[in-house]
């Protein structure tokens, strides 16, 4: 009888567990998305989260743009991929840095002259060349199929010609709140190209050291689409965009991405100078320019100094 | 019975709750290792790397990294070398060429174009103009890191890490005043796809000096014969395989190979090396190199090699 007893504590401590792990399934459910959580971050910029965007994926251990690159970043805790997409010759976008897949795959040619099915008989190549992967160049569909509900992404090279298809895409796979377009036109010319497609997906203009007006080009920005980031790049430390962003972007409460990649994009704060020189000197001092998003190659020690500095505080106050 | 039954169910739902709970955690990103980089492995003396070298009895594997750590830092960089160094790696596998005036510097393809800031061939461009140049990283853009000589390459390795030196044999005169200057004519090995006759009349002077490795495609009519000739003639420290299936009976003799002394070294880069048991395969599943122990291998040239370290040392298989 005692035994009998014994299994059905047990049973019944096994049966609590489950209904525990159902319920907490359930509540999960509620819950907003880890892709939500992220946008939400990009439009209440915050002191204790620090967006981490990793460039064309995590190219050092995968192919540049492709989907083993973008579950790496998912696995790392990225919150933002930047990807570059071209259009084939039969009008679909795939995941391509270049004008043409000479560098990056094993063949050749530009990806406006080959058609889909050319491009995906072709296999991408590891990172300096080291021969090719078993990786495919991906579809934008493919891509949006992958990070739904997991990361956003940052869509680079479509913003001047391809903005359209995009976004049938990104309606078709219901994922246009998480994808952030950009690009250097001035909102007018965006106005005249898209229309009122430009209220109805995420936009971050980029602001250019070398644009004189780049002033007037933020605020008619501002008048007219009103973008809660932009991407801020400055060659020296006295260049414009940073002082707009020190400045009148604070005071809009709008979010400041640094491109910490080359030296001409961040007044030589880059990675490679927080790997030799120590992440203070580098990526410490973006922070202190006031930046709320740092474009990287180096996600994951990016990511591990933010967390030494208790900047990836995901949970958001209600 | 039908308590038994509902002990089962139990039991399963439990089990699948702690599969979901574990999911979860990968997905909030918890599980992924933090930076591997900072773990390091305990420094070995040079003098027991090259024990291990010699020795093709003991089941200490050696592992190669391919070009340095070329994910990290530029390929054929001292940076490249240094991870290694920091990583625990026995072994690092190194190009060498020369300038039109005679400089040996480390670089893998016959032109700078892919690697570096210049264009041009080794061969027809001077060390000076090679020294204005900067590395490029995996996606092609320009580093603070330089060309560096072999000179400066062998002081780096110098007590530190085994070296071998790719594309070295056609210049191996030039290349071995190097290694004596930068004491280090023990630590490197040579390799060429050579039978022995014509080794020893064209490097015989330099064989009992130098690890001299050959290289041999098992799927070669003469693969058989130039192996015999090497065990009969001058037993080497090591053979380098190449393997393009798995199905080549040479496979059953690597045991043999290495009892009478000579390592066995197959790359593990790409499937054609390996019978398909690549490095690219061992990203998902590391027990991909499994083969590779099974089979006696006891040096494997890598593109992961920090996967395969972990992996060999969760075997007891690596220090």
């Amino acid at each position: 009888m005692f035994r009998y007893i014994k299994l059905y504590s047990i049973l019944c401590i096994l049966w609590t567990l489950g209904i525990q792990q159902v319920m907490g399934q359930q509540a999960h459910n509620l819950s907003p998305s880890r892709a939500e959580q992220i946008l939400a971050h990009l439009k209440n910029p915050s002191d204790t989260y620090i967006v981490v965007v990793s460039h064309r994926g995590d190219w050092r251990y995968a192919p540049e743009n492709s989907l083993a690159a973008i579950q790496h970043c998912i696995a790392m805790g990225v919150d933002v991929i930047e990807l570059d997409f071209r259009l084939t010759k039969d009008g679909h976008l795939v995941a391509m840095h270049d004008q043409t897949v000479d560098r990056t795959t094993n063949g050749s040619g530009k990806v406006s002259e080959l058609t889909l099915a050319e491009i995906k008989s072709l296999r991408l190549k590891n990172a300096a060349g080291v021969r090719h992967s078993r990786q495919q160049v991906p579809t934008l569909e493919e891509v949006m199929e992958l990070v739904k509900g997991k990361v956003m992404v940052n869509l680079d090279k479509t913003e001047s010609k391809w903005v359209r298809e995009a976004y049938q895409t990104l309606k078709k796979t219901g994922t246009v709140d998480h994808a952030i377009f950009k690009g250097n036109d001035d909102v007018k010319t965006m106005r005249e190209k898209y229309g009122k497609l430009m209220d109805s997906i995420i936009y971050m203009p980029k602001l250019w050291p070398e644009n004189a007006d780049v002033v007037e080009f933020h605020n008619a920005y501002e008048k007219d689409l009103n973008p809660f980031y932009y991407e801020t790049i400055f060659d020296t430390e006295d260049a414009l965009p940073l002082l707009l962003a020190k400045t009148r972007m604070k005071k809009d409460g709008d979010g400041f991405l640094a491109i910490a990649l080359w030296d001409e994009l961040c007044a030589g704060r880059t990675d490679e100078k927080a790997l030799l020189e120590g992440a203070d000197s580098s990526w410490g001092w973006l922070l202190e320019q006031g930046a709320n998003a740092i474009m990287t190659d180096r996600p994951q020690e990016l990511i591990t100094y933010l967390e030494e500095r208790q900047l990836r505080t995901f949970e958001q106050k209600p | 019975m039908k308590n038994y039954l509902i002990a089962i169910t139990f039991t399963g739902l439990f089990m699948v709750s702690c599969k979901q709970n574990k999911t979860a955690s990968t997905a909030a990103g918890e599980e992924v290792p933090a930076s591997t980089t900072r773990e390091m492995s305990l420094p070995m003396t040079m003098d027991s790397l090259i024990a291990n070298l010699k020795n093709s009895h003991n089941n200490q594997v050696i592992v190669v990294a391919h070009r340095g750590d070329w994910r990290n830092a530029p390929e054929n960089s001292l940076q490249a070398i240094q991870n290694c160094i920091d990583m625990g790696v026995d072994m690092v596998e190194i190009d060498v060429r020369q300038t039109k005036d005679g400089q040996l510097v480390l670089m893998h393809d016959n032109t700078i174009d892919r690697t570096t800031t210049g264009t041009g061939k080794v061969s027809e461009v001077t060390w000076e103009y090679l020294q204005t140049l900067q590395l490029k990283d995996g996606i092609g853009h320009s580093t603070p890191h330089k060309i560096p000589t072999l000179e400066e390459a062998l002081n780096l390795c110098k007590g530190k890490i085994l070296v071998n030196l790719d594309k070295s044999y056609d210049i191996f005169d030039k290349c071995y005043e190097v290694m004596e200057k930068t004491a280090t004519v023990d630590q490197v090995v040579i390799k060429g796809n050579i039978p022995y006759d014509q080794v020893e009349q064209e490097f015989g002077q330099y064989l009992d000096k130098v690890f001299f490795m050959p290289i041999v495609r098992l799927d070669h009519p003469d693969a058989r014969s130039v192996i015999n000739d090497y065990l009969q003639e001058d037993i080497p420290v090591a053979f380098e395989f190449t393997v393009p299936q798995d199905t080549i009976s040479i496979i059953q003799d690597f045991e043999s190979i290495r009892q009478k002394g000579a390592s066995v070294w197959v790359n593990s880069l790409w499937p054609q090396h390996n019978g398909g048991h690549d490095d690219e395969k061992a990203a998902l599943d590391p027990t991909t190199y499994d083969w590779f122990i099974e089979n006696h291998i006891d040096m494997i040239q890598t593109d992961r090699p920090k996967i395969l370290i972990d992996y060999l040392k969760s075997k007891n298989l690596h220090r």
